[in-house]
């Protein structure tokens, strides 16, 4: 039923991509995209990373959709001449290349939950996952991570989005957000 | 003023001409829908609780800060897409989103700062502990819940407010942007300034561009309108 369950999943996220990148109709684009983002967000889930499913569904499926279908109404959408977007042979070549490593490296994990995998980097990811509790008190180990030990590389991931904020007011030569 | 002018040359069947840059889109393609708003309203409560959830329960629980405050963006958002962008970008000031986002990234400066005042690390929270007695964990709730969600939201929200107000294209720091968009068009902006003797002469675009750059005054002023 897993197992079924999974390969639906798969053939959509692969479908909606594919659709994604063949489809010329700007405004499809969004709406397919937003339903690959959905799908991936199921599949992040379902390889029991909530965190990011969850990231993944209210930025990658919400948000940025919203904001995309916002720019094409504040836009002119130009009628596609035809359907689909004719294949880039080179870009496929390079695509195709690229597919191969990175299948390569796939078949080399471990199952998904798996019992009694150690992490090829005891050092770090088993360290997590043995002290994260004792050292912070926190009881999700990503929270302890990103807040914790990783505290300084989220301190940049914040300001790197409050200066997304800053530049889209430059770039869109604003200078309030809202209207006073 | 390359872009701008290629617009208006390009053929009119290769692209929808009805609404040719308009300049407040989002209001003016506005339509009021029952079921939307309904929907809405039903759904805001429950997504803003959860959205809360996320962030203040992100320590001890899948979700943490950054997925909270995405949602309560969203819930934002969803209201802003019901009820319209002005109404929304009017209830919602710039002060408070401003507030998010800026303070948001301070105090979650501030919170990493404070070990290093006592000669620890940048963000060593296990100082609280030794120091002040505060268990390590508040630490990470406090960038957590007082850094990253506040930003996330505030950035979120105000970057949805900023590309609905559009761009300042060059005929928009003369006329007023309450003008049903065709006055941003580049052919309508020039027959409107040549027939009503505006200040700004037809053929000077480079004094057009250069008030573009200055659009302060405007933003206030012709947004002001809409009201």
């Amino acid at each position: 039923m897993t197992e079924l369950f999974a390969a639906a999943l798969f053939v959509f996220v692969l479908v909606t991509a594919l659709a994604t990148a063949a489809l010329r109709d700007v405004l499809g684009v969004v709406v397919v995209f937003a339903a690959y983002s959905l799908g991936t967000a199921l599949f992040y889930a379902f390889l029991l990373a909530p965190d990011v499913a969850m990231t993944e569904a209210a930025i990658g499926a919400g948000v940025t959709t919203l904001l995309l279908l916002l720019t094409l109404a504040k836009t002119v959408r130009p009628t596609p001449d035809q359907r689909l977007e004719r294949p880039n042979l080179p870009a496929l070549a390079v695509f195709g290349a690229l597919f191969v490593v990175l299948v390569a490296t796939v078949v080399e994990f471990p199952a998904v939950g798996e019992p009694g995998v150690m992490w090829d980097n005891p050092g770090v990811t088993q360290y997590y996952i043995e002290n994260a509790y004792e050292d912070t008190g926190v009881e999700n180990a990503v929270t302890a991570v990103l807040a914790g030990y990783r505290g300084f590389d989220t301190f940049g991931e914040a300001v790197v989005v409050f200066s997304a904020g800053i530049a889209s007011l430059i770039v869109l030569r604003q200078v309030v957000f809202t209207r006073e | 003023m390359s872009n701008n002018s290629s617009d208006s040359d390009s053929s009119p069947g290769d692209w929808t001409t009805d609404s040719p840059m308009v300049s407040n889109p989002a209001e003016s393609t506005y339509v009021e829908s029952q079921v939307i708003m309904t929907t809405v309203r039903a759904v805001t409560p429950f997504s803003l609780t959860y959205g809360l959830f996320l962030m203040f329960h992100g320590a001890d629980s899948p979700g943490g800060s950054f997925q909270g405050g995405a949602i309560i963006a969203a819930t934002v958002l969803m209201i802003a897409f019901a009820f319209g962008v002005a109404p929304t970008r009017e209830w919602l000031r710039n002060r408070t989103v401003v507030a998010l986002a800026a303070g948001g990234t301070a105090a979650f400066a501030l919170v990493g700062l404070v070990p290093m005042a006592f000669g620890d690390s940048f963000l060593a929270h296990p100082l609280f502990e030794e120091e002040f007695g505060i268990n390590t964990k508040w630490g990470l709730e406090a960038i957590e819940v007082g850094g990253v969600a506040p930003i996330v939201a505030g950035v979120l929200v105000g970057l949805f407010f900023v590309l609905a107000a559009g761009m300042f294209r060059d005929g928009d720091a003369t006329e007023p942007r309450t003008d049903g968009g065709a006055a941003n068009h580049n052919r309508a902006t020039r027959s409107r300034t040549g027939e009503e003797g505006s200040p700004t002469p037809s053929t000077g675009t480079e004094a057009r561009t250069d008030d573009a750059g200055m659009p302060a005054e405007d933003t206030t002023t012709g947004t002001g309108g809409d009201r």
